[in-house]
């Protein structure tokens, strides 16, 4: 009666987070389960929503649509093109190998335990909303910070996108003469 | 602060010197273009300070170590002679690469804020992908590039996720600055803690984490798996130092036992592994392996000394290995099978009788990976030993010493095969810059050996 009880009581914050929560779960779960590569991909863009949901409740809403433009846009885009044209159907049976799956699940399951119980035994500070700034998740602030405290790690993430699209030219440019292994 | 500017700054020049028909400006203009940033790394010498919000922290110790890695750079490079032999070299593509990697490389050594650290990682890794795949005929260099850069890239997830968790213990990604340790957070700072070093020892190479290690050396270009073995080594031990001596200091209880545990592994599986290895780059990978498990040992000691071990290690060893994979680069372009160069162990077969040079630099290098006296590893071990037995975990240390006794077997190996009758080579050329950097090497080698307070006294 008294898990019937919290129902009832539940918010309509909480509710929607439960809601989300199990699409997610159900998303990710289909995602490995499923044997057909293009389900799997399905399945992910529906965890990659749902994902962002979890950000517009958690107030990032610059967040929540990158994730969709970048992830559940550009990358799966990318994904399935990559599953299209390599066919991996016929290559499948590999994965159906029990060691690799039983290792994974025992890996799995122990940090998911582990992380299960630090959660647990954490008494996690409860936020004050009369103190509560909603702007925190606004693109106005997150560009603030960038370009203030966060100055010269954002600069330097230029470096990294130097490097690789130099080395994605330098290896992808086509070679003279045949290809002798 | 500087270098990383320059470099940068640079790093732009030498790809636009690429588009020049003179593709021979690009080898003279990128060794400059180091110099100069080593020059400005000595800018700050004696002026410590925190740039940018606490994001870059400078002092003496780590210009001490710009230089450091900006030196191993320029005696690497410098066997490329410009790339000019590799039909497959883009040369300035390679040198461009090289210098934005040392960006992230400096970044490592001088992070004061997380995100920092994991950019500079980020950069060196990216780099080294990159380049493990730049002989694209080699099929063993595509595959090493390829399970390099996939299991770099879950490294790197398991990384950040331990960052995400140390940020949800205590609110700030800046290390050793008011860090909330112990109270209700601590479970999500252990599991931090615990991602954290499982990502950065994937970088560094030690055991179990050390699977990419041998195919990874041993397909990609031998010039850059020199690069690979000491500069991403200098850079990951001096991170994880500054890692575990601030921000996790105050659990030394909880990580001593598993940096002990990784140093025994790491031992084991590096001096085992090499013994049964018929290709040069295969042994030296292992013997990297160990490397890191004997450098691991420097801190579990007394943080105010570990410091310096590391330094001195790693100087010594870059120096070793510079020279030893630089013999294999000269050595082994004389011997060309089925169009690849040969880089078996009996490659070294009769050099004594037929190079006398290049013996000596390969036998002084070899005495002093495995730490015999008078030469640098020797003292680069006496300190890590000393370092680990301040806290007195003597298991470790004997367990050590039993692998360095193994290591001196298969650190011979080469050295026999060198001393022998018969050659299989013709006469060798060497060029005098390639002269000049071994004389460098070797010197160093043995002034390390019977002066080692040389560089020791630096800190």
């Amino acid at each position: 009666m008294e898990t019937l009880e919290t129902i009832k009581n539940l918010t309509m914050t909480q509710w929607s987070f439960y809601a989300v929560s199990v699409l997610t779960l159900f998303g990710a779960l289909g995602t490995i389960l499923s044997k057909n590569p293009i389900h799997s991909v399905i399945y992910l863009i529906m965890t990659f929503f749902s994902l962002s949901a979890h950000y517009v409740l958690l107030n990032a809403q610059f967040l929540a649509a990158v994730n969709i433009v970048v992830y559940a846009g550009a990358i799966m885009v990318l994904f399935l093109f990559v599953v299209m044209f390599l066919n991996i159907k016929d290559e499948a049976p590999e994965l159906d190998n029990n060691k690799i799956v039983i290792g994974a699940s025992i890996v799995g399951g122990t940090i998911g335990v582990i992380l299960v119980a630090a959660i647990r035994l954490t008494e996690s500070q409860k936020i004050d909303p009369s103190t509560y700034q909603i702007k925190t998740g606004f693109i106005e602030t997150l560009g603030q910070l960038l370009y203030s405290k966060y100055l010269l790690p954002f600069e330097l993430v230029s470096v990294l996108f130097l490097i690789a699209m130099s080395g994605a030219v330098m290896l992808g440019r086509k070679e003279k003469g045949e290809r002798n292994f | 602060m500087y270098p990383i500017i320059s470099l940068s700054v640079t790093g732009l020049l030498t790809l636009f010197l690429g588009f020049s028909e003179n593709k021979k400006i690009v080898f003279p203009a990128s060794i400059a273009f180091l110099l100069i940033a080593l020059a400005t790394a000595f800018i700050d010498w004696n002026a410590p300070g925190f740039y940018f919000n606490d994001m870059l922290q400078v002092n003496n110790t780590s210009i001490v170590f710009w230089a450091i890695l900006i030196i191993s750079a320029i005696l690497i490079m410098g066997f490329s002679e410009g790339f000019e032999r590799f039909e497959f070299a883009q040369p300035a593509e390679y040198f461009a690469i090289v210098q934005f990697s040392l960006v992230g490389a400096i970044m490592m050594v001088s992070f004061k804020n997380l995100i920092m650290l994991f950019l500079g990682i980020e950069i060196l890794s990216v780099a080294m992908y990159v380049l493990t795949g730049a002989d694209k005929r080699n099929i063993r260099g595509n595959e090493a590039a390829l399970k390099y850069f996939l299991m770099g890239a879950f490294a790197t997830g398991i990384l950040l996720f331990g960052m995400a968790m140390f940020y949800g213990a205590t609110g700030t990604f800046n290390i050793g600055s008011g860090v909330f340790i112990g109270g209700d957070n601590s479970f999500f700072l252990w599991i931090g803690c615990t991602f954290m070093l499982i990502g950065m020892l994937f970088k560094v190479a030690a055991a179990p984490f050390h699977l990419w290690t041998p195919d990874v050396y041993e397909g990609a270009p031998t010039i850059f798996t020199a690069y690979m073995s000491t500069i991403v080594k200098t850079a990951g031990f001096v991170a994880l130092f500054k890692v575990l001596s601030t921000t996790f200091s105050g659990l030394q209880d909880f990580w001593w036992i598993m940096i002990a545990v990784l140093v025994t592994l790491s031992l084991m599986i590096g001096n085992i592994g090499a013994v049964s290895q018929n290709s040069f780059k295969r042994l030296m990978a292992y013997s990297s392996i160990s490397h890191a498990g004997f450098m691991l040992l420097a801190l579990l000691g007394d943080h105010e000394n570990a410091l310096g071990s590391i330094m001195f290690y790693s100087v010594v060893y870059t120096l070793a290995t510079i020279s030893a994979f630089g013999v294999l680069m000269v050595v082994s372009k004389e011997r060309i099978e089925k169009g690849r160069v040969y880089e078996q162990n009996d490659l070294f077969k009769g050099l004594a009788q037929n190079n006398g040079f290049l013996a000596t630099v390969l036998i002084i290098a070899m005495l002093s990976l495995a730490g015999i006296p008078l030469t640098g590893g020797f003292w680069g071990k006496f300190f890590v030993f000393r370092d680990a037995a301040s806290s007195g975990l003597f298991w470790v240390i004997i367990m050590a010493v039993l692998m360095s006794a193994i290591a001196i077997y298969y650190y011979f190996k080469p050295v026999l095969l060198s001393m022998s009758k018969k050659t299989s080579l013709e006469s060798i050329t060497i060029n005098p810059l390639a002269k000049f950097i071994f004389a460098i090497t070797t010197f160093g080698t043995i002034v390390l050996g019977i002066f080692p307070w040389i560089l020791r006294s630096l800190f």
